[in-house]
């Protein structure tokens, strides 16, 4: 098991530069989730740590051993990919022996592994069959299974659950995190579905454009958004952005008047906020909006549409350029572009200035 | 029948004319003349002269040996070398990828007699290039075209040169086909590259290999030109005398067709079995 440690890590292709001086500390036998949008750099920051791809500056470190110079196979890791990477002329026992045997390990314990990886992965049924006599969960397993046998300090998951239905995928969800508890070894784990990484991860690192923008547990990401980009990420449905702009600030707290909804105005605490007159915008959760006169601000909105999902009922609105989705109770009522005046409360909303900062 | 059907099979029917003039009826009348007396006034219905001449004429053992001597040495040589041609286009390392493609592919596009006649130069007793070079490392001059091996190698290197690289082009496909994350499964549990090769890109290959390998044995069936145009009609002697060669000169040599017909159906038939052999050997075991 181990810790991992990334110091200023840089990836460049040719004269593109990817990763932007990435820094992160994983503590031993966390789990850890790699999330953003395609193309943020997560799959690429995943790989330079197994060493599939050359680290262009900076040190990445596993177990305190900076391994930016170590082959892959001599890191202590194992990698389960997107696509499972099975040998597809193999059986699933040959699959998970392979590597073992191919490296001279005792034929026993090659034997006693492949055992074990089965119990635990509950595959031990299907170790005579070919990858392509599985369904998707099943070599879903064997990919696990196979990064098992190697008993790495370090897990490296990279969008292992994309290509599996959604039923199949909570499930697998839930065995993860059930493996990551008996296995205790450190995990790191790449999605770009914020559920996955909500549900499973110790902590979060939510990544842009090749940036960390945030590291933290998911609650706190979810409470506590650094900016813009995090509070949109984080969260399903999304939070709701409105336009506002400051029209006076006074004791520690700015008045932002909404400009899309008929100049309402909501007192927002802020020590250092933006000047009066400064674009900005106010960002509230689904769950946020409260009865009429029970928050600090009412706004009116005419609902398009309205989404019945039994527990809950999610209200899709229009106002000015923006869409609002508002989280009510459960109901069966149709939207006819009815009228619907819900309240903001300043304690349940976030300012962000117009870079994306988040203002407190 | 349906209009629609009607319509379909009155567009179909200049082709099927054709097709049924110049393939059927050649392919179905071929097989009736293999049991003919081509040699006399009137043909008549006489096998023993055709299909039971195979059995006992020397001149069709010979060029089924030469035959069957080229396809055991030349196809897996060609095979395997074509296999590493394939696996050296397909590296990363590899720069100008699409010229070495191109030039690998050439050969095949390279006119039959332009070609020969630059190997009948090339491996020529006294001044072709091959001997000269041996002669810088003191090995004494072969007499390629007048010695029995020696022109059987000849013929084996030719046709090697014309066909390495069009099956190398096929593997290279096969190659480019297998994922890449397979690969870096492997390189994480720490197995070497060449075993790599062994045991992930040869068996995951086999089909295409098998593909290549049945395709050239078809072709080394009825190999002609490079005996006819190189080794000058299948010589020294009959050395060189393939099946093909051997269908030709008693076909348009001897107007014997009746003999010539059965030879050509032997030819398909070895070709199918050694095929369905070649097929069976390679086919994915569960």
């Amino acid at each position: 098991m181990a810790g991992i440690s990334l110091k200023k890590v840089v990836k460049r292709f040719g004269v593109y530069e990817i990763i932007h001086g990435a820094d992160l500390e994983v503590a031993d036998g966390e789990f850890v989730v790699f999330v953003g949008p395609s193309g943020c750099g997560k799959s690429t920051l995943l790989r330079m740590i197994a060493g599939l791809e050359t680290i262009s500056d900076g040190t990445v470190s596993i177990g305190g051993r900076i391994v930016n110079d170590i082959e892959p196979a001599d890191r202590g890791v194992a990698m389960v990919f997107q696509s499972y990477a099975l040998y597809p002329h193999m059986t699933v026992e040959q699959n998970l022996s392979f590597g073992l045997r191919m490296t001279g390990h005792d034929k026993a314990d090659v034997a006693r592994r492949v055992k074990r990886s089965a119990d635990t992965l509950r595959i031990s049924e299907l170790l005579k069959r070919k990858p392509r006599q599985l369904s998707g969960g099943q070599r879903q397993r064997v990919a696990i299974g196979r990064a098992i046998m190697r008993e790495p300090q370090l897990f490296l998951f990279d969008e292992p659950l994309s290509n599996l239905d959604a039923e199949l995928r909570v499930q697998m969800r839930v065995e993860l995190a059930r493996l990551h508890k008996e296995l205790g070894v450190t995990m790191i784990y790449v999605t770009h579905d914020q559920t996955e990484a909500m549900t499973l991860a110790d902590r979060i690192v939510v990544l842009n454009a090749g940036n960390i923008e945030q590291i933290g547990a998911p609650l706190d990401l979810y409470d506590d958004p650094a900016n813009r980009f995090v509070a949109g990420f984080v969260g399903s449905p999304k939070m709701n952005f409105m336009a506002g702009r400051i029209v006076e600030t006074n004791n520690g707290a700015a008045i932002v008047e909404l400009v899309n909804h008929r100049g309402a105005r909501l007192r927002k605490p802020a020590v250092d906020a933006p000047a009066v007159g400064s674009d900005v915008v106010i960002g509230v959760r689904p769950e946020h909006f409260f009865n009429a006169g029970e928050g600090d601000c009412d706004i009116t909105i005419k609902a398009d549409v309205a989404e019945h999902l039994g527990s809950v009922s999610y209200v899709y609105a229009n106002a000015g350029r923006e869409e609002l989705i508002i989280e009510r109770e459960a109901s069966r009522q149709r939207a006819n572009g009815d009228h619907l005046t819900v309240a903001l409360r300043a304690d349940r909303s976030l300012l962000f200035d117009k870079t994306g900062a988040r203002v407190r | 029948m349906r209009l629609r059907t009607q319509t379909a099979y009155a567009f179909l029917t200049p082709y099927l004319l054709v097709f049924l003039a110049f393939w059927i009826w050649p392919i179905a009348n071929s097989f009736w003349l293999s049991f003919l007396n081509t040699r006399s006034a009137n043909w008549t219905f006489n096998p023993r002269v055709t299909w039971g001449r195979l059995l006992v004429d020397p001149a069709f053992a010979n060029a089924l040996w030469n035959t069957l001597i080229i396809l055991v040495i030349q196809v897996p040589i060609m095979i395997a070398l074509a296999t590493v041609l394939a696996t050296l286009l397909n590296s990363s390392m590899l720069k100008a990828r699409g010229l070495f493609r191109f030039a690998f592919f050439a050969p095949v596009v390279v006119g039959e007699v332009a070609y020969a006649a630059v190997f009948r130069l090339m491996f020529n007793h006294e001044f072709g290039i091959i001997n000269k070079m041996l002669a810088v490392a003191s090995v004494p001059a072969i007499p390629w075209l007048s010695s029995p091996n020696a022109a059987m190698a000849v013929i084996i290197i030719a046709v090697t040169w014309r066909w390495a690289g069009y099956n190398a082009i096929i593997i290279l496909a096969g190659l480019q086909s297998i994922p890449e994350d397979v690969y870096e499964a492997a390189t994480l549990d720490g197995v070497s590259k060449t075993r790599q090769f062994f045991f992930i890109t040869l068996p995951l290959l086999r089909p295409v290999i098998v593909l290549c390998v049945v395709i050239s044995v078809i072709g080394t069936m009825q190999l002609f030109s490079e005996p006819f145009l190189i080794t000058n009609r299948g010589g020294p002697g009959q050395a060189t005398e393939t099946l093909g060669l051997f269908l030709y000169r008693q076909a348009f040599g001897a107007f014997n067709f009746g003999y010539a017909s059965a030879i050509a159906y032997t030819i398909a038939a070895l070709a199918i079995v050694i095929s369905l052999i070649n097929l069976w050997l390679g086919r994915e075991r569960e």
